[in-house]
């Protein structure tokens, strides 16, 4: 599949990482220079993942990622609010199939679930899984 | 009615006050405690601190009983996200923001923003207006911006100049809706009317073609 990631934080390099390890050709787009060096270095520089330096919210750097041809849009920057803008446009303006985004306010969950883009809150699975942990030592 | 801004930079703060003025009830949220303090000590108590796309936030600001919301900070994310949270968890009836990109002026329509106020689109008619060396003006947008309606001034020494209507071979889709003399005369846009120097033409043109229209209206002999 094709699967472009907005944001190459520790959650955008850990996924790009873990989805090129199951052989997806992946695209990140992040506009701080200093964030790639999280992203797996022999995988960028073989050209498994393309790495666009530019402010990923824009129709102008989503074109560039190859948009038109992703199948799934992923936005996992820090901000929500900027996650559910370029969520939006993947989704409205250029009909990506599968749409997700990382939020971390549980309004902004509630909000991008009811437009029909997938949410995963940081926060919730953390403790979610924290308490599975437990709940399976106890 | 009672109003919600959001951002009390630049745009919030006097929009505050003329709102206030014209008789509204106006509360203002940012995040920035130096712009609260300012607005309390110039409006009285009508600012808090908080963060445009926090819900908590919004409530505190009355969002639940606002029969508007104007999302006016510098982050056109914060303000998409503002207007949205106040629909889906306070059914704020109006929703208005203020889009800085155009490209987000679209997305914001297409979002269900009822009002997009686009800050280039707002700018580049006032300077439009202001320099006659450019002679497109972008009126309106129409029908979700997949048309504008458009005033194109003709220069005197244009290939147009001279010509009737039917002789221009316009683009596919473009309506001439009026044409206007340099003496102030309105002409009817009929297929025989003469296009004279210096005209304006006010155009209904699908958006992609405003650039060919603008073209063929304006070329030099």
């Amino acid at each position: 599949m094709n699967v472009i990631i907005v944001g190459a934080g520790n959650l955008g390099s850990s996924l790009a990482r873990k989805l090129s390890d199951l052989g997806h050709k992946i695209t990140v787009i992040e506009k701080n220079s200093k964030a790639v060096s999280l992203l797996p270095r022999g995988r960028v520089d073989s050209g498994a993942i393309t790495v666009i330096h530019r402010d990923g919210s824009t129709g102008a750097a989503m074109l560039e990622a190859g948009v038109t041809s992703a199948d799934v849009f992923i936005a996992a920057t820090g901000k929500d609010s900027l996650n559910g803008l370029a969520a939006q446009r993947a989704k409205t303006i250029f009909r990506v199939e599968k749409v997700m985004t990382i939020v971390r306010d549980e309004g902004a969950r509630i909000l991008y679930d009811s437009l029909g883009i997938s949410t995963i809150n940081k926060a919730t699975l953390a403790s979610d899984r924290l308490v599975s942990v437990l709940t399976e030592e106890a | 009615m009672y109003l919600v801004i959001v951002g009390g930079g630049k745009v919030g703060a006097p929009l505050a006050s003329s709102l206030i003025n014209e008789g509204h009830e106006v509360f203002v949220l940012d995040n920035d405690p130096d712009v609260v303090a300012s607005l309390q000590r110039e409006l009285g108590m009508i600012a808090t601190i908080g963060e445009a796309t926090s819900v908590r936030a919004l409530q505190d600001a009355g969002a639940s009983r606002a029969g508007a919301i104007i999302a006016t900070t510098g982050s056109d994310a914060d303000n998409l996200a503002a207007c949205q949270l106040a629909r889906t968890n306070f059914d704020v009836a109006r929703t208005i923001a203020i889009a800085h990109s155009p490209e987000n002026a679209e997305l914001f329509d297409r979002s269900g923003v009822d009002l997009v106020v686009s800050a280039t689109d707002l700018v580049l008619a006032n300077l439009a207006t202001a320099l006659p060396a450019h002679p497109l003006i972008r009126l309106m947008p129409v029908a979700d911006r997949s048309q504008e309606l458009v005033a194109i001034k003709l220069p005197s020494a244009g290939t147009a100049v001279g010509r009737t209507l039917s002789e221009l071979r316009l683009p596919y889709g473009t309506k001439i809706v009026l044409m206007i003399t340099a003496a102030g005369q309105s002409k009817p846009p009929d297929s025989d009317a003469l296009i004279e120097a210096e005209d304006e033409i006010i155009a209904l043109s699908p958006a992609n073609s405003t650039a060919e229209l603008w073209e063929l209206l304006t070329e030099l002999r």
